[in-house]
């Protein structure tokens, strides 16, 4: 589904990542770890094209995103990305947030669009939260409704960019469940987050960068036990306290 | 009355050409290309930093030495008015811009809308609610402001009150009644723009 090869990028003469190798397969679900700063955001923001990057390839579906001729605007409808600070619109209720984008990209007649978006909304668990505009709902709510407007384009694949980091501990919660459900039903994901029980619960492989390197990866639980790298160590020691 | 009709044809003057004016001078300040941005810039910090009352008097006694004639009051007026405020309405609209999270923009382009639409759906509409109130605040400014242009004879209507108070010499009735329409109009247009915010605290 995903292929990521030699993938380097530069800011100036910073160089943010080195040498990314990775493939995602349809249906799994990767977890990216790794102090900030690390390169796990502009990782994700080079798949879905919102960042150029300067060398290597990064295939999506088929399609070459780093190629001229691409159709990024096509490429970002098979790809949903969830937000650190949710970055819904906030002159639009929860069920205009979710319906824009199929009535204005996918040419959907405002009821489907509408009918669509509800069913979302139940699934993430707040149908009576449609009418709400953004400062009412709570970040636990306002992420889930970032999620469903996400998933109202019928993506491919699912990132999330450290999805509950700006949520009070509570709310975390909620928002996992969602994402567990969307794991378990087949979704493609990839997930930057430095929740450790949802990596053990859902992750295929997990992969720990620092310094735009992939320094470790595993594919379940022995990661946390036995890191090669020390560098793994001291900072899964910080995480898991 | 007469005077308070002149203040009225000046504002208007001044809004309908100063935003124009402004909203080219916010896309000036807002844009990546350095031969825009640095003049566009320049003109804005220069204006802000001169009083208004100055920028009317400068423009009325320099400008005839440029042209070669001298202006009327009103055409003169109006024009400082609009160079003026367009810097202020111009400022307005860069901050509403740069209001407008990164974030929000590219979450309107990973759900696949183009440049167009990210603008038209996403960009100016939050641009727009968050500028509205300092906008309407402008324009009560440059409603009051107007009596500046009686520094070049523009029998506006302070001027044109001072004119009848050295006739009738009722100097606390007069200025009682031009404090009181200003304080009337200004008030209705707070009012306006107080519901305009009220909307935004509730998330628009």
């Amino acid at each position: 589904m995903i292929e990521i090869r030699d993938l380097s990028k530069w800011y100036g003469d910073f160089q943010v990542l080195r040498n990314i190798n990775e493939e995602i397969k349809q249906g799994q679900t990767v977890v990216v770890c790794g102090p900030s700063g690390s390169g796990k955001s502009t990782l994700l923001r080079c798949i879905n094209g919102l960042e150029p990057f300067q060398e290597g390839e990064v295939i999506v579906d088929g399609v070459s995103v780093g190629d001229r001729s691409t159709n990024l605007y096509k490429l970002r409808t098979e790809i949903g990305m969830v937000f650190q600070r949710f970055e819904l619109y906030p002159h639009m209720t929860a069920l205009q947030n979710i319906t824009l984008a199929p009535m204005k990209v996918r040419n959907k007649s405002k009821k489907e669009a509408e009918d669509k978006a509800m069913e979302l909304l139940r699934r993430v668990g707040i149908p009576e939260k449609a009418h709400e505009y953004p400062a009412n709902l709570s970040g636990g709510q306002q992420q889930r409704v970032a999620i469903a407007r996400s998933l109202a384009m019928e993506p491919k694949i699912m990132m999330f960019d450290e999805p509950t980091s700006a949520l009070d501990p509570e709310m975390i919660k909620e928002v996992l469940d969602v994402m567990i459900d969307l794991s378990k039903g087949g979704m493609t994901m990839i997930v930057v987050t430095h929740e450790m029980g949802f990596a053990r619960e859902v992750a295929d492989e997990i992969i720990f960068m620092d310094e735009g390197k992939i320094i470790e990866r595993g594919t379940d639980i022995s990661f946390f036990k036995n890191p090669k790298n020390p560098r793994t160590k001291e900072f899964l020691d910080k995480i898991l306290l | 009355m007469g005077g308070f009709w002149i203040t009225v044809k000046l504002t208007s003057f001044a809004l309908l050409g100063g935003i124009p004016l402004g909203i080219l001078v916010g896309l000036g300040r807002i844009s990546k290309k350095k031969w825009v941005y640095y003049p566009v810039t320049f003109y804005v910090n220069l204006i802000r930093n001169i009083p208004l009352i100055l920028v009317i008097f400068w423009f009325y006694f320099v400008m005839p030495i440029i042209v070669g004639r001298p202006l009327d009051p009103f055409p003169s007026a109006v024009i400082s008015f609009i160079i003026f405020e367009a810097t202020y309405f111009g400022e307005i609209l860069r901050a509403g811009y740069q209001s407008v999270s990164k974030g929000q923009i590219e979450a309107g382009y990973s759900t696949g809308l183009t440049y167009v639409q990210t603008t038209r759906y996403i960009l100016i509409p939050i641009a727009i609610r968050r500028m509205l109130p300092s906008m309407i605040t402008q324009s009560i400014v440059t409603y009051q402001d107007t009596c500046l242009a009686f520094v070049i004879g523009l029998p506006e209507f302070v001027r044109r009150t001072t004119i009848v108070d050295n006739i009738e010499v009722r100097s606390i009735q007069l200025f009682g009644f031009v404090a009181i329409l200003f304080l009337i109009t200004c008030y209705i247009s707070s009012v306006v723009s107080r519901r305009f915010e009220v909307k935004r605290e509730r998330g628009y």
